[in-house]
């Protein structure tokens, strides 16, 4: 799958959610932890070596899970391979619930799910669609029908 | 740069919702010379939440290209080859080539540039934030509509002229004579604010919110629990203060208690 590196190094740049730096591990076996600048930026985790300023690489956090790992750790997995994950250390239990929170709500499926729901109760509470004002409401990525059972 | 790319190709062929699909004629790519020429190649495009990808068919297994939607405009653009319907993703930073890409008529190239300008993560969370204060609003007014005519509504079981209400309530709505809950709310659509609100009063707003077999799941199922204590506790602190002040006083002195 072609991408261009210069897209995701200049996404790298932005503003971010959440920074810090982590210990991190690979999902391959036999890996070691590594000190990483971690950083949240919309729906990817970006890490680099920490005295780098471009990425080694790119986590996209759509269809992910976020696991806790004793003792002050997490670890991210995706849908197709549960078992593979990338493991990250935090340096306090809090950290470490700060970016699980963080890396949960980071995905796009995420806000459109809450864009659904809140515009149905919306709806629901005051008979009128919030979506009209912005002239979105007919997009599909808006829709109820979108949500999976 | 390392991308989780398996998880990232899974993410494009699965069955999460795709914001627009179609097919483009594309002048990026591998073969293709960095100056766009030619008619370009036609592709399967699909975009979901800020990514864009291509497919060599609707059928293909693997994505052939991404291109991420963030810090990019989209503009009309010319194509090599005139009468294309063409379209740039142009970016932000500098040394980042725009992707061009046409489309195969003007009805097309409206929706994808639309689509496409809506993509970002930003814009997403625009409206999400948007929508999260004006839910904030909406039960807020609605809780303060439920404050003041509490008492009128626990009142009405006696015989009371309609202007005792609180001037939230709309359209003059008139409640039933018994006294008695309205039946549950009518599963899904839109319905007349003023009746919801009434049925909020009499049923309490947590049983209405624990009524709607409709609702999607909330992404978040804990705010969900807590606003149903939240209004719980509340009810249970107005009915209570109201039996006491109803066995305290008799009953037409509860005009005075009115705030």
């Amino acid at each position: 799958m072609r991408y261009n590196e210069k897209e995701l190094q200049a996404l790298s740049r932005q503003p971010a959610e959440m920074a810090a730096e982590l210990g991190m591990r690979g999902p391959k076996k036999g890996s070691v932890v590594k000190r990483r600048l971690v950083k949240l930026v919309v729906n990817f985790l970006f890490y680099f070596r920490t005295d780098e300023a471009e990425p080694i690489g790119a986590l996209l956090l759509e269809h992910c899970r976020v696991a806790q790992e004793e003792p002050s750790g997490f670890s991210i997995s995706f849908l197709e391979d549960p078992e593979r994950k990338y493991h990250f250390e935090c340096c306090s239990e809090e950290q470490c619930q700060e970016w699980m929170a963080a890396l949960r709500r980071a995905s796009y499926e995420f806000m459109r799910r809450s864009l659904i729901f809140y515009r149905n109760e919306i709806q629901k509470m005051t008979g009128k669609d919030p979506l009209e004002q912005f002239g979105i409401s007919e997009e599909a990525r808006f829709q109820l029908s979108s949500l999976k059972a | 740069m390392k991308l989780n790319e398996r998880s990232v190709a899974h993410y494009a062929l699965s069955d999460s919702p795709a914001d627009h699909t179609g097919f483009l004629r594309t002048w990026g790519g591998a073969g293709m010379p960095p100056t766009p020429s030619g008619a370009g190649r036609r592709c399967w495009f699909v975009l979901k939440g800020n990514l864009l990808f291509s497919f060599e068919s609707r059928e293909g297994r693997a994505p052939l290209s991404l291109v991420v939607l963030e810090g990019c405009t989209v503009e009309l653009a010319e194509a090599p080859v005139p009468e294309e319907f063409a379209f740039a993703i142009r970016f932000d930073a500098p040394g980042v080539r725009p992707h061009l890409l046409a489309a195969d008529g003007p009805a097309a190239q409206e929706a994808w540039v639309k689509a496409l300008s809506r993509a970002s993560f930003g814009y997403m969370r625009l409206v999400v934030r948007e929508l999260e204060s004006q839910l904030r609003e909406a039960r807020h007014s609605l809780d303060l509509h439920r404050r003041s005519s509490w008492k009128a509504v626990s009142s009405r079981c006696k015989p009371q002229a309609p202007d005792r209400w609180s001037p939230g309530l709309e359209n003059g709505h008139s409640l039933s004579r018994d006294c008695s809950p309205m039946g549950l709310v009518e599963e899904g659509g839109s319905r007349p604010a003023g009746r919801g609100l009434a049925e909020w009063e009499l049923q309490g707003p947590a049983s209405l919110l624990l009524g709607r077999g409709q609702s999607p799941v909330s992404p978040e199922t804990s705010c969900f629990s807590t606003l149903h204590e939240w209004y719980g506790r509340e009810i249970m602190e107005l009915r209570r203060a109201w039996l006491q002040r109803a066995q305290e006083n008799p009953p037409e002195c509860e005009d005075r208690d009115r705030p």
